[in-house]
């Protein structure tokens, strides 16, 4: 006992001396994607490999991440070169972010509607757009023979996916469609750039209309049809593996795993279209450098290696999230790619196409705005609460936050001068 | 009679029940992540389920070569080691002072101890982080290890306390008269007697250091802890990687505990030499 006891003690005197070694910093790549452990390993084993200098690539949740670049920005230094992160994480961060507008990209053509974005309405460059995803959908090749006669695959309407869905309970004896409802799903991204945009036109200023009453009647019927675990799910990739469902709505990045996996059991198709249009939801997400940087230089030198084409396509086969520059895909792209990069044209290409950008200019009330679209589907669809009723209440919650935000209406919705309105 | 024995051996059963229940909750978990973490991804997702993993190593192998593992895991062990020393070098003196001295705010001081863990983590992180790197003490191990010192003192106290409160104070008495200091005395008889209960609390202090994220996360940068590390990527990644980053997750803690298990149990009177 004496000798494991001073063996024990040993060791920790070895550990308390050995601590005051460090590290020599490389630059700091602080971001919010790619967090899946697989995908921060090809980012940096693949991605990364490329550049003149070694990065440091941390992925993190989007509250740390946060609170540490907010403090860097308050205590006037940092360690952060170079910030990866969604459009709506920057949001809030506009004035520690340096203009980019000068930045030599080495004369690849950046989408200037993305590059607009990332000026978040100021007239400074806030960030330079990095890739581009959307939500689609992925079912098991099990399913199509239960697809309503007529229906095509890449034009299915809301009420056709309804049919389908009913048939495939129906028929097989459980319900196989799926949808990211847990609480890590994004199911608020489907009721806001999918449901919403498909049935009204609009995400916010016509929440409590008769047109969002039949959306929500609508959801209502095929929900019938869901399986219910998916008030449990967050990536949609694993119930379609293991089998629990056929039918399923989520993210790109989030289904990927399902079509690299087994890419002859499934296909991408297509989200379903309404009487309004085909509402879908384009994801941006955006580099930028804080003021604080240590060595802006080489945070610019890193900027521009992102967005040379090679390592867009490097980026697109590490994390499934699209090139934001004109480039030509190479045919060995691994089937996630391939699948879901066919969707995603034919939907952005559908005659009926209804983009619905992520929500901009709310700054930190972001989580309390898709807040309200969960409580609404909370309420209505798992409570069976009257839609009327709820829409109407939670109609009063939104508006005061869109007046709390003074956030301008965004697409789909008609520009408006100050806070977006809710009728 | 015969009443006396059914009632012994009813109460047997109920003995051997509760002692199988309280292993298959502690130990079910821990054999389905190891089934899991050295299983093949497809058994992982498939059914049915076999009660023997296939020995397939590629999620392990994975996070082996996943690089900063090895680096996070040092820092890992640096925090928590810290931790676990400064909550005891303070926290041990403190509970001492509890249950052998009266003075003015005794009360008060108990109550100001637990006032620590009132405040959510994430409120103070900013703050804190803004401290640090105008002090310069960020992205340092020591930086860290204050602020889950602070987390593991109050039960670090309140342990010892009531530890130290156990111990009669007539057998360090005796110690005095028979010509110790209180130093030695303390040394001599109190020391032994609580090493089980200081144990138990430096392993509360580990624990709590080595399953810390949102400071961990937020304070380090280019030094992260394996659980800021890892943590929040395993949250969003395939289900047979997420088991096996729990294995390395649950791991070192394990062997930890396993090393430290004798002054533990000696705690309950169970003698193991």
């Amino acid at each position: 006992m004496k000798t494991t006891f001073r063996g024990l003690c040993t060791a920790l005197g070895a550990v308390l001396v050995l601590a005051g070694a460090q590290a020599k910093a490389d630059v700091l790549f602080w971001s919010t994607q790619a967090k899946p452990v697989e995908e921060t390993q090809a980012m940096r084993s693949e991605v990364l490999k490329g550049f003149d200098g070694k990065v440091n690539y941390q992925a993190n949740d989007p509250g740390p991440w946060l609170t540490r670049v907010q403090a860097e920005m308050k205590a006037g230094k940092g360690s952060i070169q170079v910030l990866g992160g969604l459009h709506g994480d920057f949001t809030s961060l506009s004035d520690g972010l340096m203009d980019l507008s000068k930045i030599d990209l080495g004369g690849v053509k950046v989408n200037p509607s993305f590059m607009k974005l990332g000026k978040l309405g100021s007239k400074e460059q806030k960030y330079i757009p990095w890739m581009q995803a959307t939500y689609i959908m992925v079912a098991n090749k099990k399913a199509l023979p239960y697809l309503p006669t007529g229906a095509d695959i890449n034009a299915l309407t809301y009420d056709q996916l309804i049919a389908w869905a009913k048939n495939l309970d129906e028929k097989t004896g459980s319900p196989k469609f799926g949808l990211p409802a847990g609480p890590k799903g994004l199911l608020h991204r489907f009721l806001q750039g999918y449901l919403y945009p498909s049935y009204t036109g609009s995400m916010v200023t016509k929440f409590r209309s008769p047109e969002a009453v039949t959306a929500w009647q609508k959801l209502k019927d095929l929900w019938k049809y869901t399986n219910p675990a998916s008030t449990g799910y967050a990536f949609m990739q694993e119930p379609l593996l293991s089998g629990a469902v056929w039918v399923a709505f989520d993210h790109t990045a989030r289904l990927a795993d399902a079509l690299n996996k087994r890419p002859n059991d499934f296909v991408a198709f297509p989200a379903p279209a309404g009487p309004a249009g085909r509402g879908f939801m384009p994801v941006i997400a955006g580099l930028a450098i804080p003021k604080t940087a240590p060595d802006k230089a080489a945070a610019e030198k890193l900027i521009k290696y992102m967005l040379q084409p090679s390592t867009q396509i490097a980026t697109l086969r590490a994390t499934s999230f699209f090139p934001v520059i004109d480039v030509n895909l190479p045919n060995d792209m691994p089937p996630s790619v391939k699948a879901s990069g066919a969707a995603i044209a034919k939907m952005s290409g559908a005659k009926d196409a209804l983009p619905a950008l992520l929500p901009m200019g709310l700054g930190d009330l972001g989580g309390k705005f898709n807040q309200v679209y969960i409580d609404t589907f909370q309420r209505i669809i798992l409570g069976g609460q009257p839609i009327k009723r709820v829409l109407d209440d939670e109609a009063g919650t939104l508006r005061a936050l869109m007046k709390k935000a003074d956030a301008p209406c965004w697409a789909p919705d008609a520009p408006s001068k100050g806070a977006c309105p809710v009728n | 009679m015969s009443d006396n024995a059914t009632f012994r051996r009813r109460g047997r059963w109920l003995t051997g029940g509760s002692v199988l229940l309280l292993c298959a909750w502690v130990l079910g978990p821990i054999y389905l992540l190891f089934l899991n973490s050295f299983s093949s991804p497809s058994a992982v997702t498939g059914f049915p389920k076999h009660w023997l993993p296939s020995f397939n190593l590629d999620s392990l192998q994975f996070f082996i070569e996943f690089q900063g593992v090895a680096s996070a895991l040092w820092n890992s062990i640096q925090v928590a080691t810290l931790t676990m020393v400064l909550s005891i070098v303070l926290g041990a003196p403190a509970g001492y002072a509890l249950s052998r001295f009266e003075f003015r705010g005794k009360s008060l001081f108990r109550i100001m101890v637990l006032m620590t863990r009132a405040f959510p983590l994430p409120l103070l992180a900013l703050p804190l982080a803004v401290m640090y790197i105008r002090v310069g003490l960020d992205d340092t191990p020591l930086g860290l290890a204050l602020v889950h010192t602070t987390l593991a003192l109050p039960f670090a106290v309140l342990i010892t306390f009531s530890l130290f409160s156990g111990i009669p104070v007539e057998l360090e008495e005796a110690a005095w008269t028979m010509g110790c200091t209180r130093a030695q005395a303390f040394r001599k008889v109190v020391l032994p007697l609580v090493m089980p209960g200081i144990t138990a609390s430096a392993i509360f202090a580990f624990v709590i250091s080595w399953n810390e994220v949102f400071a961990a996360s937020v304070l380090t940068v280019q030094h992260r802890t394996l659980t800021a590390f890892l943590l929040t990527s395993l949250d969003v990644s395939p289900l047979p990687l997420k088991f096996a980053g729990g294995f390395v997750l649950v791991l070192p803690a394990l062997i930890f505990i396993f090393l430290v298990r004798k002054y533990l149990f000696a705690m309950w009177g169970i003698a193991n030499r």
